[in-house]
C-alpha cells in the first residue's frame, strides 16, 4: 500500500462531494478510476494533492498522514498531479513550463539540468518546441508538456487525471507507452479514465466510483469482468470488446 | 512639425515614468486579482518621502529611490499581512473598499505629517533641459525616464530571470497549476505585493521632480493609472507600458493643443474609449485566454 485514503468527506464549500470516500493504491500498481461524470474522481485527485482540504478522514502516504498537507508539501513528498484540464502557463515557453516542473528542485541547478535533459529525451516536443510559448500549442501537445513535466521531480506517486483527453491515436500510445515505463521504473500511477478500455487495459488495479463514493474495487480484470459494472458503467460491449486480450 | 514631435517626445519621457508607476499596479492585479486603488497613495507618499528626504540631507531625488523603494517594499509587505491577506478569498470589488479605505488612510496621515498644501522637489537641473537637434529634452525628465526604463528593465529580468518571477508569473497565470508544481501561492502573492509597492517608491521618488503633489493628488493619479492598465489589458506588464506611452504622448498633446485644464480628464475619455471599443485592453486579449477560470 503507498496511498491510502479512509473515510473522506470533501469538498468545494457547497455539499460535500467525497461522502466518506475509502480507496488503497498498491504500491507498484497502475490503478485506474472509473466512473460518470460529476461522481468525484478528479475531486480525490485534487483532495490527494492537497489543492482540497478533506472536512473528515483521512490521507495517508506510506507512513506519513498527508490529510492537511499542503500542496508544496506534498509534491515534496514524491506524489505530483497531472490535471484535467489547464494545467500548463499559456504565456510561458515550452521550455519555462517543463522548468516549473522542477520548481521544488531550484536550489539545485546540476539536478535541474539533469532531469531536464533526460525528459527531452523522453519526449522529443520538449526539445523541438522549447522556445515556443506553450499557449500556441494544440490541446494534446500541451498534453504531452505536462506528462513531461511531471517528471521533472522523479515522483514515486504520479495522478494523472484522464490523461486521454484530446489525444490522437500515436500521442495516446505515446503516453501510455510512457505510462507503462514509468511503472517498470518504479512509479506508481493512480489515474482517472473515461475511455475504459485503454485505462482497464492499461492499469493492474480498478476503481469504480459512483456519488463520491468507492461502488467497486479489484484487479482491473475483475472488474472488466463484473457483469453488473460491465452493463452499468461500461457500457456492455465497450468491455466485451477489452476483454479478450 | 518640430512642434508636433516636441510633444510627442515630452510625452513619451512623462510615459516612461508612468510606466514605472503602472507596472506594480498591473503586477499586483494579474497575480492577486485585486485592484490597489491605494497604490496613487503610496506613490504620493513616496514622493513626500522624497521631498523629506531632498530637504533634510540635500540628497538627489532621483537617488533618493534607492531608500524609498526599500521602504516602500516593507509598507506593501506589512499592509499584505495586516490586511490584504484577509480578504485574498474575497472578490475583486471587496479589495477596491479595502484599498480605497487605505488609500483616505494614507491621505490623512500624509496631510497629519506634510499639511495640505502643495510641494515640490526641485534639484539644480529642475529647469535645465538638453537639445538634441531642434528638440528640447528637461533634463528632470530625462533622468526620471531613463531611470523608470532602468528599474522596468530589472523589473522584467526578476520577473522572468529568477525562480522567485517563474513562480510569480506562474501563479498569475495559473493558480491552481503553479500549486501543483509547489509554489506556495500564498507567499508568492505577498512577495508581489509588496514588489507592487515597491515601483511606488521609485515611482514616486521620480514624479517628484516631475509634477508639484498636495496629500489628494493620488486621486489623479489613481484615475490615470487605472486609465493605463485598462487600456494596456488588466494584468499585462507589457501592455501597461505601451499604455503608459499612450498616456504620456496623448496627455502632452492635450495639454498643448486643447488646453491644460483638460489633461485630468484624459484618462476617463481613455477608459471610456476603451471599455466602449476593446474592453480587453490593446494587449488583454493575449493575456488570458487559456487559464482557467478561477
Ligand atoms: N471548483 C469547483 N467548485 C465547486 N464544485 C465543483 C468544483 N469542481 C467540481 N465540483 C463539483 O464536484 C462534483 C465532482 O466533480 P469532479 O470534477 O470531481 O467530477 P469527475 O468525476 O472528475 O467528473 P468528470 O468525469 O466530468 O471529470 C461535481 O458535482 C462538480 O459540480
Ligand atoms: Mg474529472
Amino acid at each position: 500500500m503507498i496511498l491510502a485514503l479512509e473515510e473522506v468527506v470533501c469538498g468545494y464549500g457547497g455539499g460535500d462531494v467525497l461522502q466518506g470516500l475509502d480507496l488503497v493504491v498498491e504500491r507498484g500498481s497502475i490503478t485506474c478510476i472509473v466512473g460518470p461524470n460529476g461522481a468525484g474522481k478528479s475531486t480525490v485527485l485534487r483532495a490527494v494533492s492537497g489543492i482540497l482540504r478533506p472536512r473528515l478522514g483521512r490521507i495517508q502516504l506510506e507512513d506519513t498522514d498527508i490529510t492537511h498537507a499542503r500542496p508544496h508539501e506534498v509534491l515534496s513528498l514524491g506524489i505530483v498531479q497531472v490535471p484535467q484540464s489547464n494545467g500548463i502557463f499559456p504565456q510561458m515557453t515550452v521550455r519555462e513550463n517543463v522548468l516549473m516542473g522542477g520548481y521544488p528542485l531550484r536550489r539545485d541547478r546540476e539536478l535541474l539540468k539533469r532531469r531536464y535533459a533526460e525528459v527531452s529525451e523522453l519526449f522529443p516536443i520538449v526539445r523541438e518546441r522549447g522556445p515556443e510559448r506553450a499557449g500556441n500549442l494544440s490541446g494534446g501537445q500541451r498534453r504531452m508538456i505536462e506528462f513531461a513535466r511531471s517528471l521533472m521531480v522523479n515522483p514515486k506517486l504520479v495522478l494523472l487525471d484522464e490523461p486521454s483527453l484530446g489525444l490522437d491515436p500515436k500521442s495516446l500510445k505515446a503516453v501510455f507507452d510512457n505510462v507503462a515505463l514509468m511503472n517498470e521504473a518504479g512509479k506508481t500511477i493512480l489515474l482517472v479514465e473515461q475511455n475504459v478500455r485503454i485505462g482497464l487495459g492499461a492499469a493492474t488495479h480498478a476503481v469504480v466510483m459512483e456519488s463520491g463514493r468507492v461502488r467497486l474495487y479489484g484487479t482491473s480484470r475483475e472488474i472488466l469482468d463484473h457483469p453488473e459494472i460491465a452493463e452499468l458503467y461500461l457500457g456492455g460491449h465497450v468491455a466485451r470488446d477489452a476483454a479478450p486480450a | 512639425m518640430t512642434g508636433v514631435i516636441q510633444t510627442i517626445v515630452l510625452g513619451v519621457l512623462l510615459g516612461g515614468v508612468y510606466a514605472l508607476a503602472a507596472s506594480g499596479l498591473t503586477l499586483v492585479f494579474g497575480v492577486m486579482n485585486i485592484i490597489n486603488v491605494a497604490h496613487g497613495a503610496m506613490l504620493i507618499l513616496a514622493a513626500y518621502l522624497t521631498f523629506a528626504i531632498w530637504t533634510h540631507t540635500g540628497l538627489d531625488p532621483i537617488l533618493a529611490a534607492l531608500i524609498t523603494t526599500p521602504a516602500m517594499f516593507g509598507l506593501g509587505w506589512l499592509i499584505y499581512q495586516l490586511l490584504i491577506r484577509r480578504i485574498r478569498q474575497a472578490p475583486a470589488s471587496t479589495s477596491v473598499l479595502l484599498t480605497f479605505a487605505i488609500a483616505l488612510m494614507i491621505e490623512g496621515i500624509i496631510g497629519l505629517i506634510w499639511k495640505g498644501v502643495f510641494r515640490a522637489v526641485t534639484p539644480g537641473y529642475f529647469n535645465d533641459s538638453v537639445k538634441v537637434g531642434s528638440i528640447y529634452l528637461p533634463t528632470a525628465r530625462l533622468y526620471a525616464c531613463v531611470t523608470a526604463i532602468a528599474i522596468l528593465v530589472l523589473l522584467w529580468l526578476l520577473l522572468t530571470r529568477t525562480w522567485a518571477g517563474r513562480a510569480i508569473r506562474a501563479s498569475s497565470q495559473n493558480p491552481q497549476g503553479a500549486m501543483l508544481m509547489g509554489v506556495d501561492v500564498a507567499s508568492v502573492a505577498a512577495l508581489t505585493f509588496a514588489i507592487g509597492v515597491a515601483t511606488t517608491g521609485a515611482g514616486g521618488s521620480l514624479i517628484s521632480v516631475l509634477y508639484p503633489f498636495f496629500p489628494a493628488s493620488h486621486y489623479q493619479w489613481i484615475s490615470r493609472l487605472l486609465g493605463i492598465i485598462v487600456l494596456g489589458g488588466m494584468g499585462n506588464l507589457t501592455g501597461a507600458v505601451v499604455g503608459a506611452l499612450l498616456m504620456g504622448v496623448a496627455e502632452n498633446i492635450c495639454a498643448v493643443y486643447i488646453s491644460v485644464q483638460w489633461v485630468t480628464a484624459v484618462p476617463y475619455v481613455v477608459i471610456f474609449a476603451v471599455l466602449l471599443l476593446r474592453p480587453r485592453g490593446l494587449l488583454g486579449a493575449r493575456t488570458r485566454e487559456d487559464v482557467a477560470p478561477a
